[in-house]
């Protein structure tokens, strides 16, 4: 692969050709803006594009091989991996103004967004015409659909409905050579040829730029119901989750709070949450209205067959929205402890949940860091949530060490590096540790074979 | 030539770790009145917020883009309520400006016509100051002593008069005993604060209360946002009410009765700094809904969600103002409203100018001037 090169100035008048000046911009304050996601990571590009079709975007690819600058997507820039830092330099394509959402089809299940659509836009349009939108990942009123897809992003509602990467039935994605194609298709079934939606859903924007999705849709349940638990010891929370499972209630969420993140809330809400509580879990149903009840009734009494000191069934909309306070509450509270916040996503399956939260308390009492873990427990994905100071850079020495070690518990404990956040830049280093050098270079040679020079997003999910 | 930094010490500690606390989670960006106008992440919070640290760190220069982008913020702080970290952007935004000021950084051009005009006239507006009284009755003219006084404020002296006459009628059917400040009273020094030009506002808060003072003021009540928001922060010894609040409270009384029904299908227009700053959210739907046959209706986005109408930016961007509340007037359509109440003065203003902008068929009205519908001929 040839090494990339800056921009000149006839590469910078050919971009301001394409996309038109005034979606342009090379001032410092611009470069700088493009350089950060939600990650401490950091990187300037030399130009910021915002084109307004897949032809602009294509012509960019193609002046990017000829010439051989890189080129990284971004949407709203919420990520949490890094993946859309632009580290080679060259030019930032941000896609925001393709944020036209094309059709809803309510007969096939179906909507056609473009990338820049806002998911919480897409989830409340859908929503009006009794539809739903199910992945909900907490960037959701802020992060775009074509983000999402990017980084296969997940959500609270992962365990029953999937993540994101289920409901892409299609793209239309320009690769990173120029050529503009089109992946899978609006009926249900369909198999020809290689599944190259799958492939390029959370490929993370280094196999492609995609210009329009077909987004699936699920009809809207008509009820839920809304439950909290409080557990004085995780091993009985943990076996709860497990039990429900078995019970086979799929809870629509199922999430959790160890007792760190317990006490957080308490301190900046007042929720009115036990503090000497180890766990609790928020539990949801949805579906047809005797459905949902009867696996609510289920629960709760696998709840008390488990050991759980307390267990509160919303009867209306208000409680519903007092149980979930909390859990909303958790990231802010955990936030606002210390000026920096890692949040990390290592994921297990779930019946390894009590060896990684107490792994990760071991971790975080070694390395003397305070780590709360909130998170979907019905799906193993955790939030290590590390609270710190980049200030620092003796503690941020002891970040790094503790991060290493919970990404090597997680692969230990037959889990993934990342559950919903991405590889991006920051995980790169473990890739390696989860699929070996061969599960590596045979992603890297899907990469060589679309992206030759190498132009689109360098320097993200290998290292 | 102008220094072209700004340091952790021309901030000051708390503000420094104030622009730290910033996750860059981004959960601001769709909330800001400017990104949803431009979709330029300097023009949002976590943008402004990272130019500063960019600026604190030497990674920047303090050049006029980046200060144009720091002075484009309208404070409307609808990214704290939505911020998860909890950073108070207005009041870092403001003590940037202010830091920028003390280093000699000039203001924008807008910005620096307006701080000229209140330097001269004590007004935004930068008309006559005899302009300020001269639509009073005579005997409000002068300031005299009594325990309460009405502060008109600019906007409602010098722009919208009408609304001004409209309040004394209603004060003088409750019967209350006020005075007004009239030919002496001088900008709040709001509008100062928010550009950063502290000393000059200072000096202005000090002249506005040593008149309360030597009329033996003990209560402020004044229809502006801007002015109780300013009287709160800024001036000592005084009790400072929005008007509304005094209206509603008098209507509960029974000292004001509205009675004449007003046939309208109203959407009550929450204010940044009513709501947001001074968290008053409800008087001013108490009167609306004592006003016989009002239908009040909602935003989706109200109360401390509500959305900022970019009046801010009115006196130094009437443009991008206008473009903002022509937005809010968009939505208010949507919503099937046939007014839009509102009883922050700025944000009327900027309401009416970005409903003729966006050529909706919608009316613009202040909260008061529903009201007196209802009282007319009592």
């Amino acid at each position: 692969m040839s090494a990339l090169v800056g921009l000149d100035v006839s590469i910078r008048e050919r971009l301001r050709g394409i996309v038109g000046a005034e979606h342009y911009s090379d001032a410092a304050e611009d470069l700088y803006c493009a350089s950060y996601d939600a990650t401490l990571e950091q990187a300037r590009p030399e130009a910021v594009v915002y084109p307004a079709s897949a032809d602009e975007i294509s012509r960019i690819l193609r002046l990017a091989n000829e010439a051989g600058f890189a080129v990284t997507p971004r949407g709203s820039g919420t990520g949490l991996s890094g993946a859309s830092i632009p580290v080679a330099g060259g030019v930032v394509l941000i896609l925001t103004r393709l944020n036209r959402l094309l059709e809803i089809n309510a007969d096939d299940l179906y909507a056609i967004a473009e990338p820049g659509v806002i998911t919480q836009t897409l989830a409340d349009a859908v929503a009006k015409q009794g539809l739903l939108y199910p992945p909900d990942p907490g960037s959701m009123k802020s992060s775009t659909l074509g983000g999402n897809v990017a980084m296969n992003a997940g959500g609270l509602r992962g365990l029953k409905y999937g993540v994101t990467a289920d409901y892409v039935m299609g793209l239309e994605v320009v690769l990173p050579t120029g050529e503009i194609i089109r992946t899978g298709a609006y009926p249900v079934k369909s198999v020809s040829g290689y599944d190259m939606t799958r492939l390029m859903v959370g490929s993370e924007g280094t196999l492609g730029v995609f210009t329009k999705m077909v987004m699936k849709l699920v009809p809207r349940p008509e009820h839920c119901e809304s439950m909290l638990a409080v557990f004085a010891d995780m091993a009985a929370a943990a076996e709860t989750v497990s039990a429900i499972i078995r019970a086979g209630v799929i809870p629509a969420t199922l999430e959790f709070l160890d007792n760190v993140t317990i006490n957080c809330v308490e301190d900046f809400k007042h929720v009115g949450l036990p503090r000497s509580a180890e766990a609790i879990l928020l539990i949801e149903t949805d579906g047809v209205r005797e459905a949902a009840q009867r696996e609510a009734e289920k629960i709760v009494a696998i709840c008390h067959g488990h050991r759980a000191a307390e267990v509160r069934r919303a009867a209306d909309a208000a409680e519903r929205d007092r149980i979930w306070e909390a859990r909303r509450a958790a990231l802010s509270a955990l936030s606002r402890v210390r000026p920096t916040t890692i949040l990390e996503d290592a994921t297990v399956p779930r019946s390894r949940i009590p060896e990684m939260v107490a792994g990760v308390r071991k971790i975080a009492a070694t390395y003397n860091l305070q780590i709360g873990i909130f998170g979907h427990a019905g799906d193993g994905n955790l939030h290590p949530t590390i609270q710190t100071d980049q200030r620092d850079t003796e503690e941020m020495a002891r970040v790094e060490k503790a991060v290493d070690e919970i990404f090597a518990l997680a692969l230990s404990l037959q889990g993934t590096i990342t559950g919903e956040h991405g590889v991006g830049l920051v995980k790169a280093k473990y890739l390696k540790d989860e699929f070996g050098e061969e599960g590596v270079r045979a992603m890297r040679a899907i990469k060589r074979a679309l992206d030759p020079n190498n132009v689109l997003n360098p320097g993200k999910m290998f290292r | 030539m102008a220094p072209k930094t700004l340091t952790a010490a021309d901030l000051g500690p708390k503000e420094t770790d104030q622009a730290y606390l910033c996750a860059k989670c981004g959960m601001c960006l769709q909330v800001c009145p400017t990104y949803q106008l431009t979709g330029r992440e300097a023009m949002c919070p976590r943008g402004r917020v990272q130019l500063l640290r960019g600026l604190l760190e030497s990674r920047l220069e303090l050049t006029d883009n980046l200060r144009d982008m720091i002075y484009t913020c309208c404070g409307c702080n609808a990214c704290y309520v939505n911020c998860p970290s909890g950073v108070d952007v207005e009041k870092l935004i403001n003590e940037a400006r202010a830091a920028m000021r003390a280093k000699g950084v000039e203001l924008p051009a807008g910005q620096e016509a307006m701080r000229s005009r209140l330097a001269d006239v004590s007004n935004p507006f930068g008309l006559d100051r005899a302009e300020r009284a001269a639509w009073l009755p005579p005997e409000l003219r002068k300031p005299r002593t009594a325990e309460t006084c009405l502060f008109m404020g600019c906007s409602i002296s010098f722009a919208n008069n009408k609304t001004g006459k409209t309040i004394l009628r209603i004060l003088e059917k409750a019967g209350v005993d006020f005075m007004l400040l009239g030919e002496e009273e001088e900008c709040c020094g709001d509008p100062l604060v928010r550009i950063g030009e502290t000393q000059l506002a200072e000096a202005m808060i000090e002249r506005n209360q040593a008149r309360f003072r030597r009329y033996g003021v003990r209560r402020i009540v004044t229809p502006c946002a801007g002015c109780v928001k300013s009287f709160r922060r800024h001036y000592g010894g005084f009790e400072s009410r929005h008007l509304v609040e005094w209206i509603a409270d008098l209507i509960d009384e029974g000292q004001i009765k509205p009675r004449k029904p007003v046939g309208r299908k109203v959407i009550y227009f929450d204010g940044c700094d009513m709501g947001r700053q001074l968290g008053i959210y409800e008087p001013p739907r108490r009167i609306l809904r004592a006003i016989p046959g009002i239908e009040l209706i909602e935003y989706d986005k109200s109360r401390e969600f509500g959305q900022c109408c970019g009046g801010p930016l009115i006196s130094y961007d009437p443009e991008m103002a206008s473009a903002v509340s022509a937005q809010r007037v968009a939505e208010a359509a949507e919503k099937g409203a046939e007014t839009i109440a509102a009883a922050c003065p700025t944000c009327f203003l900027n309401l009416r100018s970005g409903g003729q902008a966006s050529g909706q068929r919608i009316d613009v009205q202040d909260v008061m001037a529903l009201l007196y519908r209802s009282l007319k001929g009592d």
